[in-house]
């Protein structure tokens, strides 16, 4: 386990520096939107500009640069935002949030959904129920998640009318009850959400569906059919609960997966996470906020592997020799 | 007397797919009625004999820009694949094989690329390198090979260990021809169904990137009509979507599938043994 930490804080170490070193290799410093003349917000002065870079620490040796971002990263100082002068910390503390609501309301829903289709699929193995539904999971897995959430947006969002276009909540909007404003907030997450459910159950329906036949297999699964346990206790008790334990190895990387997708389902829907916040800081170089999403992020998906690990050891003591 | 070969519907149904998107994308100055860059009608035309699938805003012709966006597409699918394919096949072969402290040393390298979020890092490295079709398909390969590099240490080990190849090593046969006659056989099946597999991943990224923005803004891709199609404002109170915005998220859609299920097909194919119960 000691290794295992370790190897993890060196992921960190990599993921840090990386973080560091990526943005001073584009073509163009961070002050360039401010410094086109074809910008709209150019910057004629040669002075200003000079102070611009000396402002945000620029103009250092690349190693002083590099010993301040580490020292701020650890401390949770972020840096500022070039392209809306923002502290980056508070940047990430309004979208977040919303990335949360929507991964994990994904992550939750798609894994219950996976688990009971996976289990009732294996427990019909072979027949074109279980065919369809394998098909079915491996398209769902597989659609590209942009595409799947423009059409369910066209569906429902325009044709139907039923529900919202884009953001997390209707904009200047006052609510009277506490009521009132989940309902809105609710009506916005349905479409994002449904597209990352969508694009996570396929993976997990597959995984439990399989794991789920090979435990059907196992002596002890004969046993408690030759004691007349009844179906039900049969399947949910005996055999999902044997598949469980690769099915929590896998949340990690749905984990990661769950982010992956929520940055284009967060640029499709026009959601206000941290997809899109790291999308348009790209765009404008914004170099502190990149640094820090991306940072929020790596460090939300090594944890979210380091207690799957942990999880997993617990879960099952053979693990524990190795 | 032949062996009777079941290819199984997966397979059958990915392959054919396949093989209508390659024909397409080696046929499109044939297929294509126009060059998908010339404007060749009037801004947004409604579906016409003239232009089957209308025109998008700056008059060209839809129907080439699809017809030729497969070139891109595949384009990518395949260099994206083959340097997978090429830098896992060289670590897992390398780390297998040699074992040791340069095998500890592979492996963790991979876990580190493995646990970094992977589209994050994507849309950070095209930010940085450029968004030319070349540097796309660099990037993906840079951050997809990990996963192949563990499936072929784990059989580049298992073969290694087996009696006949420690046989051949005992009777001096050097490292070049133990990998060339007796490990890459036992790992071509892998490297046939990694490239598959690499390919479909590589189309949603290449599409994916060209969709966000981050693609090439010259190369007419499938992501780019898109992109394009949804940053008509309006577009979707039209029909317009039904033709422009449709087929390119479509024949996205369909390739991956199409790659994915070969993949399938041919794990199963090539290894009966491994077949999904």
């Amino acid at each position: 386990m000691k290794r295992r930490i370790l190897s993890y804080l060196l992921t960190l170490w990599i993921v840090l520096t990386v973080n560091f070193l990526l943005p001073r290799l584009l073509p163009g410093d961070p002050l360039a939107a401010l410094l086109d003349p074809e910008s709209s917000d150019y910057v004629f002065d040669a002075e200003v500009r000079a102070a611009l870079e000396a402002y945000y620490g620029l103009d250092r040796p690349l190693s002083e640069q590099y010993g301040r971002y580490l020292l701020g990263a650890l401390t949770g100082d972020l840096g500022r935002s070039i392209r809306l002068n923002q502290p980056v910390g508070e940047l990430i503390r309004t979208h977040l949030p919303w990335t949360l609501l929507l991964t994990g309301t994904g992550l939750v829903l798609a894994s219950l959904l996976g688990l009971w289709g996976g289990a009732e699929a294996a427990w019909r193995r072979g027949t074109w129920s279980d065919r369809a539904l394998v098909t079915a999971g491996v398209v769902a897995g597989n659609a590209p998640v942009y595409f799947v959430g423009m059409v369910l947006l066209i569906l429902f969002g325009v044709r139907l009318g039923w529900l919202p276009l884009a953001g997390g909540r209707t904009p200047f909007a006052h609510y009277d009850t506490l009521l009132a404003a989940v309902a809105d907030v609710g009506k916005h997450l349905f479409l994002p959400a449904l597209t990352l459910i969508l694009a996570l159950v396929g993976g997990k329906f597959l995984l439990v569906r399989s794991n789920v036949v090979s435990v059907l297999g196992e002596d002890f699964m004969l046993v408690a059919r030759a004691k007349g346990l009844p179906t039900g206790r049969l399947k949910w008790r005996h055999a999902l609960r044997n598949a469980l334990l690769p099915f929590v190895a896998h949340l990690a990387a749905h984990a990661s997966m769950a982010i992956t997708g929520a940055v284009f389902i967060e640029t499709l829907f026009n959601y206000p996470g941290m997809g899109r916040l790291i999308f348009e800081a790209v765009g404008a170089r914004d170099y502190p906020v990149i640094q820090g999403v991306f940072l929020v992020v790596s460090t939300v998906v090594l944890t979210a592997n380091m207690l799957a690990d942990v999880l997993n050891t617990r879960l099952d003591p053979r693990l524990r020799e190795e | 007397m032949g062996r009777r070969v079941h290819l199984g519907s997966d397979l059958v149904f990915g392959l054919t797919v396949l093989a209508l998107f390659v024909a397409t994308a080696l046929l499109a100055s044939a297929l294509a009625p126009y060059d998908p860059h010339a404007f060749s009608g009037q801004s947004l035309e409604r579906p016409s004999p003239a232009h089957p699938l209308g025109t998008n805003d700056a008059g060209q012709d839809i129907l080439s820009e699809l017809v030729y966006g497969a070139r891109i597409s595949l384009a990518v699918a395949l260099g994206a694949a083959a340097g997978t394919v090429a830098l896992g096949t060289l670590v897992g072969g390398v780390a297998g094989y040699l074992g040791g402290w340069l095998d500890g040393l592979l492996m963790r390298l991979v876990d580190v690329v493995l646990t970094l979020p992977r589209l994050p890092l994507l849309i950070l490295l095209t930010a940085f390198l450029g968004s030319g079709l070349a540097q796309t398909t660099a990037v993906i390969a840079l951050l997809f090979w990990p996963a192949s590099a563990r499936v072929i240490r784990a059989q580049v080990q298992s073969v290694r260990r087996r009696g006949y190849v420690r046989m051949a090593r005992n009777f001096g046969g050097g490292p070049g021809y133990v990998l060339r006659r007796h490990i890459l056989p036992q790992i071509g099946p892998l490297i046939v169904s990694g490239l598959v597999t690499a390919a479909g991943q590589a189309v949603a990224m290449e599409a994916g990137l060209a969709f966000l923005g981050l693609g090439d803004p010259t190369a007419k891709s499938w992501g780019l009509m898109m992109r394009f199609a949804l940053n008509l404002p309006g577009l979707l109170l039209t029909d317009r979507w039904l033709w422009w915005l449709l087929p390119p998220g479509l024949c996205v859609t369909l390739l991956i599938l199409a790659l994915t299920f070969t993949g399938m097909g041919l794990e199963n194919y090539l290894h009966p043994r491994l077949r999904r119960l």
